[in-house]
């Protein structure tokens, strides 16, 4: 009696939507797996690494009877991966294994116990519920999900600021380098929320959302947010600790105004950036009147010069940078033309999209 | 008693070194508070439930070796000791085996930095440029005096017994390398003075072994090669050596066993780096212990943090140790942008590190170390090129 019949493409889409956040060697051997249920009509996969949980479920008409196994998601979606596209696909529970077949194919997977499967404990201490599309919160979030640090010692920069505030939602990254702000409006009124969700969260959320406008649920409870979206469902534990006040670093006296064509500028840096200093990345921005020039050399002292004419009628100003840090939000941004407004060599610069307030972006120089 | 960065004569040079090493140290010192003792084998490496009581009429009662139980290693050992096989290093249980009736103390570092302190200043005010290399032994320069060198050996041996009541052996030879193996030949309590003249006739019959710097592997390599005395590794040709130990380690074999060794008497030197480990009373889990291995991890970041703190230095490179059950040991190192010194910025870059190890297996050790070393002040002093601004500047 098989648990489970399918075409393969039915279960490889879940599992893959599950298995980017299972950690592959773990001391708890059954967070490699991942935990299948099926209930009912309904077949759910589950993966975790006890900071995340994401379920995906299908509710495409399963037959037989209700079952909960896990097995190693590596292994299980290397199987599916590479059997043929249309073939159906069996699970069948043989004595504490689960044999999968396909075709003429069969594999024997070991499993483990679901009732051991670390499912996160819900908090239901719910403090706001909000509602967007999905593709308003992914274009949201790929304006800042750059900008999170990456393993620094200051943990909670390693993940994304979530702050809901009267109407708004504003999301806050930073790696004490550069800051990038994105803010949205939202349905209905909320009091101040503040979290930080991981870094890991983030990315996995920012990959999973699709560019539609059906709506994603976000619930924010005490020291957990669920995000729910399409069959997808993700839980996340917030990162403890206290996000430095943003709002004090954006600068308020720059008055070094440069307006550009962000394309323009985008592949100017991206030329220069070829001999630029392969550890420290840094480039000269040398403002003068109508142009701006952009330099960078490396260790073997080569160099690369490129000129740009702008409208820029301020003081002359010469000004380095970790040229990534421009790069990021030119890539990230899908706009026409930036505002830059710089203040002096040692100050940080603003970056702005015109007549939008939603979005603001902030980088300290580089002293070369 | 050190002076920092004092200068060495040339190498060119004829010079004059000591290797002074004092005999089985820590066994001695429990010696001078147990005399009764002296003669019978003894054993240091219990814990403190070890320590020796005595009752009311005065008598003193002993833990014997067979009486252990436990997972310790055997930090020393008297001669008496030795000669029934119980080395330092070697599991105690495996000691009790061989030396059942042996006497087993628990070691007392304390007492031996303060009669390592003692030995040292003594030794200062004959010869003051010392270069420390521990609690128990140094080298120093005595190029520039004047006496010949049994008479110098000694006075040097006459000032540490008058300080501590213990006894040492000095080698005294054209440099370092030849001092060490000369400090080892007429021990304990012994005197040897070595020229290059000797170098055929006393060093080059002994193993190769006797060479500091040539340990298992390296010897059991040589033997492949029909290597086993020092003259054996002086004649076999320099190339061929260099091709099977590469550059560095085959020129330096060379050399060594022709007795040649230009390293200076380093008075003064910056730790490398600065670690803690412990090993626990029993295997622990990463999984089921989890809680007590963060409590030693806390503990342990807790004081390498206090002795950063106190020896005044910061660092950038923080890593890890673990011993498994079976003994094979895992290090990884994490390097950081920003140098670190307070518990808390240690324990997170240690769990950093420690995310990079499988902990599928029990462990019985964990060790924190801090390398990269400097002091704060000379942060500011590094060249100020490609430095990028913070934001948070102050926080």
């Amino acid at each position: 009696m098989p648990l489970l019949q399918a075409e393969r493409d039915a279960l490889l889409k879940p599992l893959a939507t599950v298995t980017g956040i299972v950690e592959r060697r773990h001391t708890l051997p059954i967070l490699s797996n991942v935990l299948i249920r099926k209930e009912g009509e309904t077949l759910t996969f589950t993966g975790t690494d006890l900071e995340i949980q994401i379920a995906s479920q299908q509710s495409e008409g399963f037959s037989g009877e209700d079952f909960a196994i896990t097995v190693s998601a590596k292994k299980l979606s290397d199987i599916l991966r590479a059997i043929p596209d249309r073939a159906v696909v069996t699970f069948e529970d043989n004595e504490g294994r689960l044999t999968v077949k396909a075709g003429k194919s069969r594999f024997q997977l070991q499993t483990l116990p679901a009732g051991d499967f670390p499912t996160l404990a819900v908090d239901t201490n719910l403090r706001a519920t909000l509602r967007m599309p999905q593709g308003q919160l992914k274009a949201l979030l790929g304006r800042v999900q750059y900008a999170m640090a990456h393993q620094d010692i200051r943990y909670y920069l390693n993940g994304l600021f979530f702050v809901t505030e009267g109407s708004h939602l504003k999301l806050v990254s930073t790696d004490g380098h550069r800051l990038a702000f994105a803010s949205a409006e939202l349905e209905g009124n909320f009091d101040k929320n503040e979290v930080i969700l991981p870094r890991k969260t983030i990315l996995e959320l920012y990959k999973l959302l699709a560019e539609v406008d059906d709506e994603v649920v976000i619930e924010i409870a005490g020291n957990q947010v669920k995000f729910a979206f399409g069959s997808i469902v993700i839980h996340s534990k917030v990162v403890d600790g206290k996000f430095p006040d943003y709002q004090r670093v954006i600068p308020q006296n720059n008055d070094k105004f440069l307006k550009i064509e962000r394309q323009v500028l985008l592949s100017a840096l991206q030329r220069a950036a070829i001999l630029s200093n392969e550890k420290f990345r840094g480039v000269r921005l040398v403002l003068t009147d109508g142009v701006i020039k952009i330099l960078c050399n490396n260790n073997e002292q080569e160099e690369a010069q490129e000129e740009v004419e702008v409208a820029y009628t301020g003081a002359p100003l010469d000004i380095g940078f970790n040229i990534q840090y421009l790069l990021d939000v030119l890539t990230n941004l899908q706009v026409e033309t930036l505002d830059f407004v710089f203040g002096d060599v040692t100050s940080s610069v603003l970056v702005n999209i015109p007549d939008n307030e939603n979005f603001k972006y902030i980088v300290m120089p580089m002293r070369i | 008693m050190m002076q920092p960065g004092s200068d060495s004569p040339p190498a060119s040079a004829a010079r004059r070194i000591a290797h002074l090493d004092m005999d089985a140290f820590y066994a001695s010192v429990e010696l001078l508070r147990y005399p009764h003792l002296r003669g019978q084998p003894v054993v240091i490496g219990g814990r403190s439930t070890h320590a020796p009581v005595q009752d009311k009429d005065g008598n003193w009662h002993y833990t014997r070796m067979r009486d252990y139980v436990g997972r310790g290693v055997v930090t020393t050992s008297t001669y008496e000791a030795r000669a029934l096989g119980v080395f330092s290093a070697m599991g105690t249980m495996k000691a009790a085996r061989l030396a059942p009736d042996a006497i087993l103390l628990p070691a007392d570092f304390d007492a031996y930095r303060h009669y390592s302190g003692l030995f040292k200043r003594a030794v200062a005010v004959i010869a003051p440029d010392i270069e420390d290399r521990g609690i128990d032994e140094i080298y120093l320069d005595l190029s520039s005096h004047t006496e010949d060198s049994v008479t110098l050996a000694r006075m040097l041996k006459q000032a540490v017994t008058q300080a501590t009541g213990l006894t040492c052996s000095v080698g005294i030879a054209p440099n370092k390398l030849l001092a060490k193996i000369c400090s080892e030949l007429d021990k304990p309590d012994g005197i040897t003075v070595l020229t290059h003249a000797d170098l055929p006739t006393r060093i080059w019959p002994m193993s190769v072994r006797k060479i500091n710097g040539i340990g298992p592997k390296a010897a059991e390599k040589l033997a492949a090669l029909g290597i086993e005395t020092i003259a054996q590794l002086a004649a076999y040709d320099a190339q061929a050596l260099l091709q099977h130990f590469g550059r560095s380690y085959g020129d330096w074999l060379h050399r060594a066993a022709h007795g040649i060794d230009d390293r200076p008497v380093v008075t003064y030197s910056e730790p490398k780096s600065i670690s803690r480990e412990t090993t626990f009373e029993r295997d622990l889990h990463a999984r089921q212990d989890r809680a007590a291995l963060s409590d030693i991890l806390i503990r342990l970041c807790e004081r390498l943090g206090a002795d950063l703190e106190r020896k005044g230095y910061v660092s950038r490179t923080i890593g890890i140790k673990l011993r498994f059950s079976d003994f094979h040991i895992v290090t990884r190192d994490i390097s950081l942008d920003a140098p670190v010194q307070t518990p808390a910025e240690i324990l997170h870059a240690a769990r950093e590190c420690l995310k990079r190890v499988p902990l599928d297996q029990r462990m019985r050790l964990l060790g924190v170390r801090a390398s990269a070393l400097c002091h704060p002040d000379q942060l500011e002093q590094m060249p100020q090129r490609y430095v990028q601004g913070d934001l948070f500047d102050g926080e």
